[in-house]
């Protein structure tokens, strides 16, 4: 039902942004409450530890409240929540590499995967092409995956996205497109391979 | 939702709010049921894309509404805390963003600056005497020579006395000594030899000090930035005291003798006698090549004299080798200058021997020795 929710409510996040910005704790907790199971959800597909997780998620509300003052108007709520979340957790991520003193300068590794709407299917048929497709898009490249998580899971714009992961307009659009690309050329294949298979058996 | 009708790529479709409505939760406001049965082709792209839809499904959140509470009150917790923090670095904070305060505060730093500027260039002049002031006060046609180079410079005078000038140091000396004084001006460090003249004292201005010798070597260390004074006597005597333009009391004249030293602390115009150099830290790491070296020769071949009077004044000497070669000398230089030094050496050999001195480079002209 979540999706549901989203849809009726992205009009007012800019509202209540304002009104948190004004100092007003109710339309703090509102937003919180909104957004906090899903930066939650964002951020564990970057570390294996709920808690620290949570911790940077609830770090990144604290810091809002206690900086309200400096926040921009003009923001899209979401994308800046879930950004500040990344950037948090890449922050805590680089500090503890610091201490590890890792070779690994890599940015955030996106390590979420994507499951399976199963009680919308019927047939089997359905199912296998279903099936086969989520195991080529779960095996993409990790930042084509975000890529195409933030874009249609959380309903991102292209610019946004771009925005968020520090690439320009046209790199994000590449890695969307690229990724959607590859992966019905590969599905096809393996579509018109089931069909054959099912038609010989049947 | 008319724009639907230009879909071409799944992509599309997948950015579809509505669309995503219709798939995931059979929310078809938008008819796309009817839309789509309108056509095939489309029929078929809608099917590809809510086979995308059905792959790409994101777990539901398994934070419960208490988790999401409890989170929010840490939350509510962790802000406390922070402005409580926040308090207590504030004040400097708002301190520093009064106007007012910047003003002022730049207004001290100014003022300090300015402070530590006098007192590094001019202050001195209070009561310290400066080589500067000392050399206006003399009307002889000074000549001056500075040595800016890395190692000593050595400097011949009219008289034959000679000059070991440390490096960042100046003397200043007339061309020819006239009169019945010697006089020159040091800022920085030397050692002096001083050829022996009773009937014209040898006078040396350093800062608010006069030394005054008749025929000696000793070492005076001047520098216009530091705090102190040391005159170092390696033979003869030397007299010590304060210049007059600063001081009345012309009474106080300090006596030293050879391996005895004075530090005279410029701040409050006081001397102190070191009775015996060796027993004072500073003055025993300080003391140079030439203070160190004996000039005490017995029976020493000439070509070893003169490596000891290069490494003593960083001089070149050129000598015919092979003439000089059985050359051995019995001779004491300590207390000579260097002109005076080689003048005993030709003598020493004989035979036409005779010395020129250009700058540090000195030629031996020598038929040999007796």
């Amino acid at each position: 039902m979540e999706r549901q929710i989203l849809h009726t409510e992205t009009l007012d996040d800019s509202i209540l942004w304002n009104n948190l910005k004004k100092g007003d704790e109710k339309a703090f907790s509102i937003l919180f409450k909104k957004h906090y199971s899903q930066l939650v959800r964002y951020g564990n597909s970057f570390l294996p530890f709920p808690e620290k997780v949570q911790d940077c998620v609830q770090d990144v509300f604290t810091d809002i409240w206690i900086y309200r003052h400096k926040l921009n108007d003009a923001v899209v709520v979401k994308a800046y929540l879930l950004s500040c979340v990344r950037k948090r957790i890449s922050r805590s991520q680089e500090r503890d590499r610091v201490f590890r003193l890792s070779t690994s300068v890599d940015s955030l590794k996106f390590l979420f995967d994507f499951s399976i709407e199963h009680h919308l299917i019927a047939d089997e048929i359905t199912a296998d092409k279903v099936t086969r497709l989520n195991q080529l898009i779960n095996d993409l490249p990790s930042r084509q995956k975000e890529a195409l998580y933030l874009r249609y899971n959380q309903e991102l714009t292209v610019d946004q996205i771009a925005h968020m992961l520090d690439i320009n307009y046209q790199s994000a659009n590449n890695l969307l497109h690229r990724a959607l690309l590859c992966l019905r050329k590969d599905w096809k294949g393996s579509i018109s391979l089931i069909l054959l298979l099912f038609s010989v058996v049947f | 939702m008319q724009h639907r009708n230009n879909y071409t790529e799944i992509e599309d479709f997948l950015a579809d709010e509505s669309f995503q409505l219709w798939v995931c939760f059979k929310d078809d406001q938008q008819d796309w049921e009817e839309w789509t049965l309108e056509n095939s082709s489309r029929a078929k792209l809608v099917e590809e894309a809510r086979l995308w839809l059905l792959a790409m499904k994101t777990p539901d959140s398994d934070l419960s509404n208490e988790d999401v509470q409890s989170a929010l009150e840490a939350t509510w917790k962790k802000i406390e805390r922070k402005e409580e923090n926040k308090k207590i670095a504030q004040p400097v904070i708002k301190l520093w963003k009064n106007q007012w305060f910047k003003r002022v505060a730049a207004v001290l730093v100014i003022g300090l600056l300015s402070g530590w500027f006098y007192n590094q260039h001019f202050a001195n002049k209070n009561s310290a005497l400066t080589y500067n002031e000392l050399i206006n006060e003399n009307d002889e046609g000074l000549v001056e020579q500075t040595n800016n180079s890395d190692k000593p410079q050595i400097i011949t005078l009219s008289d034959g006395s000679s000059v070991l000038l440390q490096p960042n140091s100046k003397l200043s000396y007339p061309k020819i000594f006239v009169g019945n004084e010697r006089k020159v001006y040091l800022s920085g460090e030397g050692f002096f030899e001083i050829s022996k003249n009773p009937q014209k004292p040898f006078f040396v201005f350093a800062n608010e000090i006069v030394t005054k010798v008749v025929g000696t070597s000793f070492k005076i260390k001047a520098y216009a930035n530091q705090p102190n004074i040391e005159v170092v006597v390696r033979t003869g005597k030397v007299k010590v005291r304060s210049n007059e333009l600063i001081s009345n009391s012309k009474d106080e004249l300090i006596v030293l003798l050879p391996n005895q030293a004075l530090r005279f602390v410029r701040e409050n115009l006081i001397f102190n006698k070191i009775t015996d150099i060796t027993q004072d830290e500073t003055l025993r790491h300080s003391t140079s090549t030439i203070e160190q070296l004996g000039f005490e020769f017995t029976d020493i071949p000439v070509s070893q004299i003169f490596k000891t009077i290069e490494q003593a004044y960083l001089v070149k000497i050129d000598f015919p080798q092979a003439k000089l070669k059985d050359c051995y000398l019995t001779t004491s230089l300590g207390d000579q200058p260097l002109p005076e030094k080689l003048k005993i050496i030709c003598k020493s050999l004989g035979n036409n021997t005779s010395y020129e001195m250009n700058g540090n480079q000195i030629i031996i002209m020598s038929d040999g020795c007796n």
